[in-house]
C-alpha cells in the first residue's frame, strides 16, 4: 500500500497549473511543486526521501566528494561515504518534447509548459535524492543536451536548459534517442515527455534500444483537455500545428468519433510501452502536477 | 488601350480595403490551430471549403466593383482606326492616273488606261481598291470598295485636264488619304513621270503612310514638242518666245491672230528657243484676244496654242472734283497723270455743285482738291461711293485749313493752318517706304513745306509720311470697301513746292494705279490658278469660259470670291463697271516632256518603302480614332454590383439567423 496521503491544502494547490503559470521562474516552480508534493506525503524510509543514516562504504572513484564524510577521514585517514536511506545513487535523463504540436493547448498553459514544469519537477525532486540529473531537448533534432550530472550548481543549469525550449518544428523520436543513447552508457532512468503523436511501432523503434541497453523508461504523455474532450460546435478547420495540413471536421465527429481514437491511441501507447517494460504515463495538463509526480515516484520505487 | 485621365487610376488602390477586410474575416473564421491532424477525419460536408469559395467570389466581385469604378472614371479607350472597312491582308490599292496636260500626248493617255485597268485587274483577291485621278490635285475617281467593276468604270470617265501636276501636291494629299484606309496601302501611279512635276524636295514626294509604291511609266520615248513660252506687248508691238524640245528637226508654222483675225504667219525651221517680233498689229480700242499658234504634228497638241490680252484703251477718265475749274490743281494733276506712259489718265474737271454725284459710280477713283470745299450732300455721296468700293486722293488747301473738322475723314484739327514761319521750311520725315504708293517715289526731301494742316490722328488712320515735326502729311483711311488717301496740303504753291517736285509726278501716278486697281490686275495666267473677283472690281457681274459657257452668274458673283482657270483660252468678266478679259495658258512647264530618270524612280521607291516601316507605328498612335468604354464600363458596373448585393445577402443571412 502506498503511504500517500493529501496534506494541507494551501500548500498542494501550488501543484495546479494554474497556478504554476504565474510564476516565472521555472526554478521556483519546481521547488514550489516538490515542496508541496512532498508535504502531502508521510515520511517513510521506503520512499528514500528520509535523511537518515544508513552506512558509510568505501569512496570509490566517481562518488560525490562532498558526501565524504571528513570526521571519519580525521579519525580513521580513510575516505568514506556516508549514506542514508533514500539515497539510490542512480542516474535520472529527462527527455523533453520541444515539437510543435506541444505549443497546443492552454488556457492556463500549453503542454510544452506542462511538461518543463514536470520536467523541472521531476529533476528537483532527483536532485533532492542526490540523484545525478540530465536533460535533452528535442524535436525532429536535439535541440540541448546536458549530460546527467548530481553536482548541487548542475541544476540550475538543467533547469535553464528545460525553460529555453520553445515549440518549434516537427517530431521524431530515432534521432534523440539514438543521440542519447550514444550519450548515456551508464544504466538510469529515462523519463520520456511527450505527446507521442506518433504511431506506436515508431515510438517503439526509438525506446526499446533504451529498454534493451538498460534504461527504465517512464513515458509522460501530456494531453491538453481539448484533446482529450474536444468541444466544438460547430465545423471547424483544425490545422495541423507540425504538417500545416488543415482537416474540416464535424461538431460530431469531435463529440463522438474522436475521443474513441485518442483513447485508443493512448492505448495502444501504453500497451507499446508495457511491452518493453516501459511505464506510460496519460498526464492531462488540467490537472496538478502531483499525479505525474506520484507516478514517478512508483516507477522509480519499483525499479529499485 | 489607353486612359484619358490616367490618373484616376489610383482610385484602383482601393482594393486593397476589402482585400483586407476579407483578410480579416478569414483569419477570425473557423480555422483553428491543432496539435495533430492525425486522428482526424475530414467531414464528408465540405462547408468551410464552400464558405471560402463563397468568400473568393465575394472579394472578386468586390474587387471588380472598386477596379470598374476606378477604371470608368480612368476614361479607358482602345485605339481603333477610322475606317470600318476590313482589307485584311491585302491591304488597300489606291490606283493614280496622271491627267494632266503632258498626258495628251498622242496614246499616252490611253495606255495609261490600259495600265491601270491591268493594274485593277491584278489586285489580290479582297483588296480594296480605289482609282483617283492626279492634275494639280487629287480627284476621287471610285470609292473605297473591293468590286472591280466600279474602278473600271471610274477609269473609263477620266479625261486628260489642262493642268498642270505637280507630285508634291499629290503625294501629299495621298497621304492624307491613306491615313484612314486599312493597311497596308500600295500605291500605283500612272504616269508619264515628268521631270518638271517633281517638287524641289525630293522628300515631298515620299508618302509616310504608303507602304509599296508602284510606278508605272507611260509614253517614254524621245518626245518632240514645240510650244510658246511667253507673249510679251512691246512698244511696236508684240515678242513672242517659242521653245522646241527634242532633237528631231521639224518644220512649223507660227500664225499670230489679232481678236481671232489670223495677222501674220510665220514658217520655223529649227527647234531650239525662239522669239519672234511683231510689229504694227492691228489692235483695236480696248481689250484685244491674241493667240499665237504654232501649227506642227509635235508629240503634244495642247501647248501648241498660246493666249494674251493687249488692252488698247483710250485714256481713262478721272473726275477732279473742285470748287475752281480753272485752278492749279487741275493744272498740276492733269500734268502728271498725262505724263503715264502706261495707263493714261484724262483729268475731269467737276465744280462742286454743278454735277450730279451719282456718276461717281462709273469711275473707279476720283479726286478732290480741297477736301474743305465738300459740302454735306456731296460729303454723303462720297461717303457712299467709298463704301461701294471707290477710292479717292484728296488735298486739304485752304478750305480744309480753315475748317474745324475735315468732311468724309471726320479729323479735328488740333489748330488754325499752321505758318511754319516765313523763311523756315518742313520736309517729310518718316515714309513708309513699303506701302505701294511709296515704294516707288523717291525725293521727297526735297519737298519744302511752309504750312501744314494738324490734325487729331485717329486710331483707324495708316499715317504713310510725317513732317519733320512729326505731323501726319499723308494718311490712308479705309472707308467701307474703299480707300481714301489723304494728303494734308493743298496744291497750292504758297504753302508747298510738292507739285513743281519730280515726286509729285511719281506720287500721283503710283497712287493712280494703286487706288484704280490696275497694279494688281494681270491679264494672264496659267491654268489652273485663281481669279479673285475683287481686284476686278466686281460686286456682281458674270464670268464666261473659254468655251462660251457661264462660269458664274450674277447671283454666284456675289458670293464667290474668286473663279478657277481651268481651262487655256479667254475668260470675260462683266461687270456693271467694266468688262476685263484675262487668258489662261497651259502651264510652260507641262511642255517639257522628259521623264525622270530610271535611278530617281528607284530611290522614290526605295524611300517610300523605308518611311513607311519608320511611321507606320506611329500613325495609329496619332491618328487613331479612340473608342471610349466608359460607359460599357458603367454598365457591367450595375451588373456587377447587383451580383455583389445578391451574393453578400446571401452570404450573410445564415449569419444573421445563427445570431438569432
Amino acid at each position: 500500500m502506498i503511504g500517500i496521503q493529501p496534506s494541507q491544502s494551501t500548500a498542494r494547490d501550488l501543484l495546479h497549473p494554474e497556478v504554476l503559470a504565474g510564476l516565472k521562474n521555472l526554478d521556483l516552480v519546481a521547488r514550489s511543486v516538490v515542496e508541496g508534493f512532498l508535504i502531502g506525503l508521510h515520511r517513510s524510509p521506503t520512499f528514500g526521501f528520509s535523511q537518515e543514516f544508513a552506512e558509510y562504504r568505501a569512496y570509490a572513484e566517481g562518488d560525490d566528494p562532498r558526501f565524504i564524510d571528513w570526521n571519519v577521514y580525521a579519525r580513521t585517514e580513510k575516505t568514506y561515504i556516508k549514506r542514508f536511506l533514500g539515497d539510490t545513487n542512480s542516474h535520472l535523463m529527462i527527455l523533453l518534447d520541444a515539437s510543435a504540436s506541444m505549443g497546443f493547448g492552454g488556457p492556463p498553459v500549453s503542454k510544452l509548459r506542462y511538461g518543463q514544469f514536470l520536467a523541472a519537477s521531476l529533476s528537483f525532486l532527483a536532485a533532492r535524492q542526490h540523484d545525478a540529473v540530465g536533460c535533452m531537448i528535442f524535436d525532429e533534432e536535439v535541440r540541448d543536451y546536458r549530460p546527467p550530472s548530481s553536482r548541487a550548481g548542475k541544476l540550475q543549469g538543467i533547469l535553464h536548459c528545460i525553460d529555453s525550449a520553445e515549440a518549434a518544428v516537427g517530431t521524431r523520436f530515432d534521432k534523440p534517442f539514438d543521440k542519447f543513447r550514444e550519450q548515456v552508457s551508464r544504466r538510469g532512468l529515462v523519463a520520456v515527455i511527450s505527446d507521442f503523436y506518433c504511431d506506436a511501432e515508431n515510438l517503439l523503434a526509438g525506446v526499446r534500444p533504451l529498454a534493451w541497453h538498460g534504461q527504465d523508461v517512464v513515458l509522460f504523455q501530456v494531453l491538453d483537455k481539448q484533446e482529450l474532450d474536444p468541444e466544438f460546435k460547430n465545423n471547424v478547420l483544425l490545422e495541423d500545428l507540425e504538417t500545416g495540413k488543415a482537416v474540416e471536421v464535424a461538431p460530431q465527429f469531435m463529440r463522438e468519433a474522436y475521443p474513441e481514437r485518442i483513447r485508443a491511441h493512448v492505448d495502444s501507447l501504453k500497451t507499446a510501452a508495457a511491452g518493453i517494460g516501459a511505464d506510460h504515463v496519460l498526464v492531462n495538463t488540467s490537472d496538478s502536477l502531483d499525479d505525474a509526480l506520484r507516478n514517478y515516484l512508483l516507477f522509480r520505487q519499483r525499479r529499485k | 488601350m489607353g486612359f484619358l485621365a490616367p490618373l484616376f487610376l489610383i482610385g484602383a488602390l482601393a482594393v486593397a480595403l476589402p482585400i483586407w477586410l476579407h483578410r480579416l474575416q478569414t483569419q477570425s473564421s473557423d480555422r483553428q490551430p491543432f496539435s495533430s491532424a492525425m486522428l482526424l477525419e475530414t467531414t464528408e460536408e465540405r462547408v468551410h471549403l464552400q464558405k471560402k469559395l463563397k468568400y473568393l467570389v465575394l472579394l472578386a466581385l468586390r474587387i471588380a466593383l472598386l477596379l470598374m469604378i476606378a477604371f470608368a472614371f480612368a476614361k479607358p479607350f482602345i485605339d481603333r482606326p477610322p475606317t470600318l472597312l476590313a482589307a485584311g491582308d491585302a491591304g488597300t490599292h489606291l490606283i493614280v492616273v496622271d491627267t494632266s496636260v503632258s498626258m495628251n500626248r498622242a496614246g499616252v493617255f490611253d495606255q495609261a488606261l490600259e495600265v491601270a485597268d491591268q493594274a485593277v485587274g491584278d489586285a489580290p483577291s479582297g483588296a480594296l481598291l480605289q482609282v483617283l485621278s492626279a492634275d494639280d490635285s487629287l480627284h476621287i475617281g471610285s470609292n473605297l470598295s473591293a468590286d472591280t467593276t466600279d474602278h473600271r468604270a471610274a477609269l473609263s470617265r477620266l479625261n486628260v485636264s489642262a493642268l498642270r501636276l505637280d507630285f508634291g501636291a499629290v503625294m501629299t494629299a495621298v497621304d492624307r488619304l491613306a491615313e484612314s484606309l486599312p493597311p497596308p496601302v500600295t500605291l500605283h501611279v500612272i504616269s508619264d513621270f515628268q521631270a518638271s512635276a517633281m517638287p524641289v524636295r525630293f522628300a515631298d514626294v515620299v508618302p509616310s503612310r504608303v507602304t509599296d509604291f508602284v510606278p508605272h511609266v507611260v509614253g517614254t520615248g524621245a518626245p518632240f514638242n514645240w510650244s510658246v513660252e511667253y507673249v510679251r506687248e512691246t512698244a511696236e508691238g508684240l515678242d513672242v518666245g517659242l521653245l522646241g524640245y527634242g532633237d528631231r528637226e521639224r518644220v512649223a508654222d507660227v500664225e499670230l491672230l489679232v481678236n481671232d483675225v489670223v495677222v501674220e504667219t510665220r514658217g520655223l525651221s529649227e527647234t531650239g528657243p525662239l522669239v519672234l517680233r511683231f510689229t504694227d498689229l492691228p489692235f483695236e480700242e480696248g481689250n484685244n484676244r491674241v493667240q499665237v499658234r504654232v501649227n506642227t504634228d509635235d508629240d503634244l497638241a495642247a501647248d501648241n496654242e498660246s493666249f494674251h490680252v493687249v488692252v488698247n484703251e483710250p485714256p481713262a477718265s478721272v473726275p477732279l472734283i473742285t470748287l475752281n475749274r480753272g485752278g492749279l490743281p487741275v493744272t498740276y494733276l492733269s500734268a502728271a497723270l498725262e505724263s503715264n506712259s502706261g495707263q493714261n489718265y484724262v483729268v475731269e474737271p467737276m465744280v462742286i455743285g454743278e454735277f450730279d454725284s451719282r456718276i461717281l459710280g462709273r469711275y473707279r477713283w476720283a479726286l478732290i482738291d480741297d477736301i474743305g470745299s465738300i459740302d454735306a450732300g456731296l460729303e454723303d455721296a462720297l461717303i457712299d461711293y467709298l463704301q461701294g468700293g471707290g477710292n479717292l486722293l484728296a488735298f486739304a488747301g485752304e478750305r480744309a485749313a480753315s475748317a474745324t473738322t475735315l468732311p468724309l475723314s471726320g479729323h479735328q484739327l488740333s489748330g488754325a493752318s499752321v505758318g511754319i514761319g516765313a523763311n523756315e521750311f518742313l520736309s517729310p520725315g518718316q515714309i513708309d517706304t513699303g506701302h505701294p504708293v511709296l515704294s516707288q517715289t523717291e525725293g521727297w526731301h526735297t519737298v519744302n513745306i511752309s504750312r501744314s494742316v494738324p490734325i487729331e490722328e485717329q486710331a483707324d488712320d495708316q499715317v504713310l509720311i510725317r513732317l519733320g515735326n512729326n505731323e501726319p502729311f499723308l494718311i490712308e483711311r479705309k472707308i467701307g470697301a474703299g480707300r481714301l488717301l489723304l494728303v494734308l496740303n493743298g496744291l497750292d504753291n504758297r504753302w508747298n513746292d510738292m507739285p513743281v517736285r519730280p515726286v509729285f509726278v511719281s506720287f500721283v501716278i503710283e497712287a493712280a494705279s494703286y487706288l484704280s486697281g490696275a497694279s494688281e490686275i494681270s491679264r494672264t495666267y496659267v491654268t489652273g490658278a485663281s481669279l479673285p473677283l475683287s481686284l476686278i472690281g466686281s460686286a456682281s457681274g458674270q464670268v464666261v469660259d473659254p468655251d462660251g459657257n457661264t462660269v458664274l452668274s450674277l447671283a454666284d458673283t456675289t458670293r464667290a470670291q474668286q473663279i478657277n482657270l481651268d481651262k487655256p483660252g479667254f475668260y470675260e468678266v462683266y461687270t456693271p463697271q467694266d468688262n476685263t478679259l484675262v487668258a489662261a495658258n497651259i502651264d510652260p512647264r507641262e511642255s517639257q516632256l522628259v521623264t525622270i530618270t530610271q535611278d530617281l524612280l528607284e530611290r522614290w521607291q526605295d524611300a517610300t518603302a523605308r518611311l513607311d516601316g519608320i511611321t507606320a507605328g506611329q500613325s495609329d498612335i496619332v491618328e487613331a480614332e479612340p473608342l471610349e468604354l466608359w460607359h460599357w464600363l458603367l454598365l457591367l458596373l450595375a451588373v456587377v454590383f447587383i451580383a455583389e448585393s445578391i451574393l453578400g445577402n446571401a452570404y450573410l443571412a445564415p449569419l444573421a439567423k445563427a445570431n438569432r
